[in-house]
């Protein structure tokens, strides 16, 4: 697609799990995308932002990183979408430590031994769809309505903290999810636990962890009422979906509830064709509940 | 002028260390008409001020400069010093070296050098000083107290004592404010209405206080000793004059099921109604908006019921005019409202705790109106979703207060004495409840208190978890707590059946616009600011106008009757007095070369220019100039500075005076 028939156009960091993990986010991304019309270019050479682990050993490192990233991403036209909330918390996170801070500033430019270039807007999927693209234009391209199904829409702990970073919403009692795929015809449940954190990358070095926390989310979603879970970040699904057998082991209960990302229900929702959301490499298949709700 | 005396100060060290005063002294000596010079440790002491007027006398002296502190600070002192010595104390003046000079410089020689600049400058305007009289103003010995809850009654019931008129104007159908609201009150627990109410009718039956409810300020002129307030008396439907306080009308009103915000919406009131049963005046009003009369028009009943024909629904808002010497701002607080972040608005909202869609969850004066006798459930403490008993109880301190992410960074003080309280009213209630309280800290300075906040762990068994809330959720029909200990550094959630907020303490609605209207400033949270913060709590930078209670900062009911008698006394200081004398430090339009234009009228913040014709003996207009008025003007100087024919300047500082200060340099 040439950029003069899109509407709007971004240069795109995926970061690493979207090229790995988490293909289905990627696919489904750049599936919607295209179906609405907005023009997604991916930055040459992007590095990883490093993620949780390199801001807990050392600062300088992941500062480095994403404001190299910032600087990669001028090569590409347009404010940079980010669909992980990760990568998306650490890019944000760089541009306002470095603003505020002189000294770091020094130090990382002398690191990449080149000037700094943050100022590109750092913008998540959810914003440019619910600011930029618009509600209204979103809800005037569904094709297949998800009329009926019940979404809980889960934020995790980074999309929309710490209070003056992310700035998408509000901070402990954010919106933006619900307003996006509302715009779907879904019916959104309220539930409790869509900002508790589901015990991120402890995944790893302490699973007992998760399968409480991420046990808890499931069992809040299920009391709300809702039948899936929407996420905006390749941590949260992975202890949500791939870990939702060993919660239900240990737990005793059954939840048997499908953990989609956010584009793959708008993608599904724009007709874009099932083939390529990635539903095949879930976990706990959506099939039978699609199938359900007719939208399969 | 050229015999002018330098007095240069040590302040102690404040000055000496880092000002070379004896050569700012040695200095001063070679300037043009300076016949004396002397340094001193503490020029403002009982010594320091003998030695100037022995100075005076003994050299003639006909002008002072002072190098010392601040203005501000000691200008009064030294212009007394003078005048006692027999020197005009306008031809008195402080060079300061201080606030101006040592304080903000490291570096000694450079520091000097300044505070020699500084001393010259003001040795040159010393001798272009002329000798000023105070201007004298008569004072109109009635004070106009703006809210009517405690700081208000109490301030009004002293000036009244005291054998001045007062006039009390209450926005709400009825006075009392918050305390008439509470239940029992720390640290000793008495019953709130029982302490208030005959404070409430005193002010009604008192011959010196004139009561003006279901008012409010429209507009303020004037200033210290002379203010023209108007006053808006909302149209209340009923006359005052005929009502008999009956009640009637209020049982016999169709309209039964309008929420009463007295009773935090727990309970219902009529559209013609008192908000309490208490209220002073015992006059109901009809709340327009929700009368079936006023919105299609059919009813009447209330009419036809009235025995006196009290009720008449032509009533229009009334203006009336007062004219005031003083005003005492007793306005009172809020409770910040938790629920989601309001539009526009810079503090943060609590939507995680989900207050307006959980019903269980309350703030604190909503708990207060359930624990009150007088109260919509009698005093029986149950929960708003289905009238059960809680047999848990968490309360939340620090909400919204101390919050700085959230965009309230102060502590509101009583939060910490109610939470507390309410452990205990509650556990007396509820023998078999258990109360949880998450804080931060326990502030509990005062006579008594901390005493008080033990008792409520020791005694009545409250558990204080140390840490913050996260979230609030309801679970069935709980309300689930999600909070941390940080003692033990375990996340811990209760499941409670009520949820008591303790929410900030913010201005009421509007401080703003009033503060404007009477010409005073606030801070960024809208209280009121008081001239300064240890010296002169209780008045306003504006002259002529007193802070009382919580408008002013989040205060208890011990401090705001102090703070409230404590502006009543500065009242009646000031009407003391028959006449005020006034700094003469004011502007005078030169009329001759006055072309009319008013530029001035429009800058001056302080409404003081006028228009003056100038007539000739037969009565024909020549021309028209500016007038300031010398009992209005502030003296700012602001139209010395807009006027393009230069015919306006302010006595003291004559654009002459600043050249040559200027010059000097
Ligand atoms: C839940 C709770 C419990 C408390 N418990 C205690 C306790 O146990 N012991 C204790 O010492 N203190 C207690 N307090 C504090 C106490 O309520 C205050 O100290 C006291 O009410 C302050 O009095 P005030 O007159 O300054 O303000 P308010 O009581 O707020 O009165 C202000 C008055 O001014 C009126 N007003 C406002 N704006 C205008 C306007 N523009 N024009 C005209 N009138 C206006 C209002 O209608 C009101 O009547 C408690 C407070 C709360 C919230
Ligand atoms: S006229 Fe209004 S206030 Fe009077 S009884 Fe009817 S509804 Fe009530
Ligand atoms: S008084 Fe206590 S509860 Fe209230 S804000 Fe201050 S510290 Fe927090």
């Amino acid at each position: 697609m040439t950029p003069a028939k899109n509407i709007l156009n971004y240069s795109y960091y995926p970061g690493c799990s979207l090229h790995a993990s988490a293909k289905e986010y990627d696919e489904s991304t750049r599936g919607l995308f295209k179906a609405l019309k907005i023009g997604l270019h991916e930055v040459p050479d992007w590095l990883c932002c490093g993620a949780t682990p390199a801001h807990n050993v050392d600062e300088l490192l992941s500062l480095s990183l994403c404001a190299k990233n910032l600087e990669l991403s001028n090569q590409v036209d347009g404010d940079l979408a980010v669909a992980c909330a990760a990568c998306f918390s650490r890019l944000k996170v760089t541009q306002h430590r470095l603003a505020e801070n002189e000294e770091k500033r020094h130090q990382v430019a002398y690191a990449l031994d080149a000037p700094l270039a943050l100022d590109k807007p750092v913008k998540h999927l959810l914003e440019i769809l619910a600011t930029d693209f618009g509600l209204d234009r979103l809800a005037a391209a569904v094709q297949k309505p998800l009329s009926g199904l019940k979404v809980a829409c889960y934020y995790g702990c980074l999309l929309t903290r710490p209070p003056d970073v992310p700035e998408l919403d509000d901070c402990e009692d954010p919106s933006i999810m619900e307003r996006v795929i509302g715009a779907t015809g879904a019916e959104t449940v309220s539930w409790s636990h869509r900002m508790e954190c589901c015990g991120a990358n402890f995944t790893l070095s302490r699973p007992g962890v998760v399968l409480k926390l991420s046990g808890e989310i499931l069992a809040s979603a299920k009391r709300g009422g809702a039948d899936c879970i929407m996420v905006a970040c390749p941590l949260c699904h992975g202890n949500l979906d791939i870990r939702q057998k060993e919660i239900e082991e240990a737990s005793g209960r059954h939840y048997g509830m499908p953990v989609f990302y956010m584009t793959q229900l708008l993608a599904l929702a724009a007709g874009v064709s099932t083939s390529k959301l990635g539903f095949g490499s879930m976990m706990v298949s959506p099939v039978s509940l699609l199938k359900e709700k007719g939208l399969l | 002028m050229s015999r002018i005396g330098v007095f240069v100060c040590h302040c102690g060290e404040n000055i000496s260390r880092t000002v070379d005063v004896e050569k700012v002294a040695a200095e001063a000596g070679r300037l043009f008409g300076v016949a004396y010079t002397c340094d001193y440790k503490y020029m403002c002491s009982d010594p320091g001020q003998n030695l100037l007027k022995k100075a005076v006398a003994e050299h003639k002296l006909e002008g002072i400069v002072v190098a010392a502190c601040s203005p501000r600070m000691h200008e009064k002192t030294f212009r007394n010093a003078a005048k006692a010595a027999g020197v005009n104390p306008f031809l008195c003046e402080m060079a300061n070296i201080r606030e101006h000079c040592s304080w903000v410089h490291e570096d000694r020689d450079e520091a000097t050098a300044k505070a020699i600049d500084i001393v010259t400058m003001m040795v040159e305007r010393v001798k272009r000083n002329k000798k000023l009289q105070p201007i004298t103003v008569p004072v109109t010995k009635k004070a106009l107290i703006i809210g009517g809850g405690i700081a208000g009654i109490q301030s009004a019931l002293d000036i009244a004592d005291s054998g001045h008129q007062v006039v009390l104007v209450e926005r709400e159908p009825s006075i009392g404010g918050h305390m008439a609201q509470l239940s029992e009150t720390f640290p000793t627990l008495d019953c709130s209405q029982c302490i208030m109410t005959p404070k409430m009718v005193d002010v009604v039956n008192h011959p010196n206080i004139t009561l003006h409810t279901y008012a409010e300020i429209e507009a303020v002129e004037g200033y210290i000793g002379n203010f023209q307030v108007k006053v808006r008396k909302k149209a209340r439907s009923v006359d005052m004059a005929k009502c008999t306080g009956c009640g009637v009308c209020m049982a016999k009103c169709p309209q039964k099921k309008i929420p009463n915000s007295f009773d935090k919406n727990l309970g219902f009131r009529p559209a013609i109604y008192v908000p309490f049963p208490q209220a002073v005046p015992n006059t109901p009003v009809i709340d327009r908006e929700n009368c079936t009369w006023f919105k299609t028009g059919k009813c009447g009943v209330c009419q036809k019921v009235c025995g006196p024909g009290a009720v008449d629904y032509t009533q229009e808002d009334e203006i009336v005019v007062e004219q005031v010497g003083a005003v005492v701002v007793a306005t009172g607080f809020q409770l910040y409202d938790i629920g989601p972040k309001p539009a526009g608005s810079a503090i943060e909202g609590y939507g995680e705790f989900g207050y307006g869609t959980i019903p269980d969850v309350i703030d604190g004066l909503t708990f207060e109106r359930l624990a009150s006798a007088s109260g919509p459930t009698g005093g029986k403490i149950v929960r708003p979703s289905d009238g059960a008993e809680p047999k848990s109880v968490v309360f939340v301190q620090c909400v919204g207060s101390r919050a700085r992410e959230k965009g309230i960074s102060y502590c509101s003080k009583i939060c910490c004495m109610y939470t507390a309280k309410h452990t205990m009213l509650y556990k007396h209630k509820v023998h078999d409840g258990q109360a949880y309280v998450f804080f931060m800290d326990a502030r509990t300075p005062g006579k008594g208190y901390d005493e008080f906040w033990r008792r409520s762990i020791e005694e009545e068994e409250a558990v204080y978890i140390r840490g913050m809330v996260s979230r609030l959720y309801q679970k069935g029909d709980k309300v689930v707590v999600m909070g941390s200990d940080v003692h033990i550094g375990v996340q811990v959630e209760i499941e409670a059946d009520l949820v008591v907020l303790a929410t900030a303490v913010q201005p009421r609605e509007g401080a703003d616009t009033l503060a404007q209207k009477l010409g005073i400033s606030y801070d960024k949270y809208h209280f009121y600011s008081e001239a300064h913060a240890k010296l002169r709590p209780v008045e306003c930078a504006t002259a002529g106008i007193y802070l009382a209670g919580a408008c002013q900062g989040p205060k208890d009911i011990p401090d705001t009757v102090s703070q409230a008698s404590a502006a009543a006394a500065k009242v009646m200081t000031l009407f003391a007095r028959n006449e005020l004398e006034r700094e003469p430090i004011v502007a005078k339009v030169n009329e001759r070369f006055c072309v009319g234009c008013l530029a001035c009228r429009k800058v001056c913040p302080y409404g003081a220019v006028e228009e003056k014709e100038i007539r000739d003996r037969s009565g024909n207009l020549i021309k028209v100039v500016a007038y300031v008025n010398p009992g209005v003007c502030g003296g700012c100087g602001t139209c010395q500075a807009t006027c393009p024919s230069k015919s306006v300047e302010l006595d003291g500082y004559t654009d002459e005076q600043i050249m040559a200060m200027i010059e000097a340099l």
